[in-house]
């Protein structure tokens, strides 16, 4: 493996899989210790790397994988929530008032998201936000793509019954 | 509170689809015809877009640009870190018994023959404490072929990059060097590689610094011998390995009194500093101070690396019958 191979897949994947990783852990100093240890397993890993592998989907696995064995502590569960919600009450708090209302909502999401169990959160994430499919996220979870794809929509009706009476719509005028 | 109409549950996982833009398009149509009807699943429909919509404003948040680039920097600084202790590694069998190779990011950096087992566990590695392993590595199914080909005779060369990292000293380094530079088929005595490094009187410490020669067969180790001509010995006590070795490459070999060594007498030989090589009874010879001498065993093999028969004793002419 060239030094320099390996230096485009930091430069292309790195920000991508720290943000990943900071969204699903809630805690800014550990999503950065797992990101640094994914891409320094990758880096082990990378010589045996089929030629046709999905490297952004294996990075993914090796992320999710890592943040599933980080969330077996309950204690770091818990300060993951606690952090959570401290930061959406900055956010909230110290918002310009012109974007208050979305960015609550978005806050809002990110809340519900938090709160999900592990499994669904982490696939909502990676099909969500990052646009994997339900092949990649399968396999990041050792589980079939239907499953995966179970987890994402028990996660959106989740999300949704949190969030209704939070406004999600105008009230429809009685008929 | 009142349930939901059969319909409508039957319809759910497919108004959820939809919703998200994931539905196939029969199943798209079936729902957008019963949201025509169904004012409660309208409203379901459009917050699952919403939450939808909300989604895509997060998708779109960059990320806090400066714990990024924190966090870049020391992965790089861990990244540069592991780079120069990290070495895949593979164990395969051969006709030498088990062999470990090892590569860095540099270059082929062990080449090991396994006594005591046949897991990493066996190998020097397990008690390196600079270095991380990691066994793997495609390429190094590449390197296993040409060092078989070497191995049957097929390939007179392995032109692998090196990383001699694990070398125990600069004056390992140097002495690994200067036996990498032994043609094939030739042998030299230790005291030869002494004089090529500078140390004529340090024949003890070569020996002592190849033994420890972390790329045998890569590094030629073997095709340095006792001034007697005697194999004395290889990788601790394989001297069988070395005279196998040395068959490969043509050497001839001979036990006499017990002890293992070439056959001078059917050996074509060449001076230090020279460019003609000669026959062992070359008249020149006699003249000369005594010096280590490199040996061939084949007039090819002398020729291949650019020498000229001697114009005194004549190895063309009368080349040395085996």
């Amino acid at each position: 493996m060239s030094q320099e191979a390996f230096e485009s897949v930091v430069s292309a994947h790195h920000g991508e899989i720290f943000r990943y990783l900071q969204r699903v852990i809630g805690h800014a100093g550990d999503a950065d210790d797992l990101s640094q240890e994914t891409f320094l397993r990758a880096y082990r890993a990378y010589g045996s790397l089929p030629g046709e592998a999905n490297l952004r989907a294996w990075l993914f696995a090796i992320a999710t994988n890592l943040a599933k064995n980080h969330f077996r502590s309950e204690t770091r569960r818990r300060r993951a929530y606690g952090e959570m919600r401290a930061s959406m009450r900055e956010t909230v708090e110290t918002a310009p008032e012109a974007e208050l209302v979305s960015r609550e909502t978005g806050a809002l999401v990110e809340g519900v998201v938090r709160r999900l169990p592990l499994k669904q959160r982490l696939a909502f994430t990676q099909r969500k936000i990052h646009g994997l499919d339900y092949e990649a996220i399968g396999r990041s979870l050792s589980c079939s793509a239907e499953t995966a794809r179970a987890h994402v929509f028990q996660a959106v009706r989740k999300i949704r019954q949190a969030l209704d009476g939070h406004g999600l719509l105008p009230e429809e005028p009685e008929r | 509170m009142s349930e939901k109409p059969a319909v409508c549950v039957r319809i759910e996982d497919d108004l959820l689809a939809a919703a998200m833009g994931e539905a196939a398009s029969s199943a798209a149509k079936r729902v957008e015809r019963h949201l025509t009807t169904c004012v409660s699943c309208r409203r379901e429909f459009q917050e699952y877009r919403a939450v939808d919509g909300a989604v895509t404003t997060l998708r779109k948040e960059p990320p806090p640009v400066g714990s990024l680039t924190q966090s870049r920097e020391r992965l790089e600084t861990r990244l540069a870190d592991l780079r120069n202790r990290l070495l895949i590694y593979r164990i395969f069998p051969s006709s030498l018994g088990h062999i470990l190779i090892a590569r860095s990011e540099l270059g082929i950096s062990l080449v090991e023959y396994l006594e005591r087992g046949t897991s990493l566990r066996a190998s020097r590695l397990s008690h390196e404490p600079s270095v991380e392993t990691v066994e793997g590595g495609a390429d190094l199914e590449a390197i296993y072929r040409e060092l078989l080909e070497y191995l049957e005779g097929r390939r007179r060369r392995l032109d692998w990059p090196l990383d001699l990292r694990l070398a125990r000293s600069d004056f390992q380094r140097t002495v690994l060097q200067a036996t990498a530079e032994i043609p094939y088929g030739a042998v030299i005595p230790y005291a030869g590689i002494a004089q090529e490094v500078g140390k004529a009187s340090a024949t003890r410490a070569v020996a002592q610094a190849l033994r420890w020669n972390p790329l045998p067969i890569v590094i030629p180790c073997h095709r340095v011998i006792g001034s007697s001509g005697a194999l004395t010995g290889y990788a601790g006590s394989k001297i069988d390995i070395k005279q196998r070795l040395l068959s490969v490459e043509g050497v001839p070999t001979a036990k006499k009194a017990g002890v293992l060594g070439i056959t001078p007498q059917t050996m074509y030989i060449l001076y230090p500093g020279d460019r003609e090589y000669c026959l062992p009874t070359c008249p020149s010879l006699h003249t000369r101070r005594p010096s280590p001498l490199t040996r061939f065993a084949s007039r090819e093999d002398a020729e291949s690396v650019g020498l000229s028969p001697c114009t005194a004793c004549r190895p063309d002419l009368h080349p040395i019958s085996h």
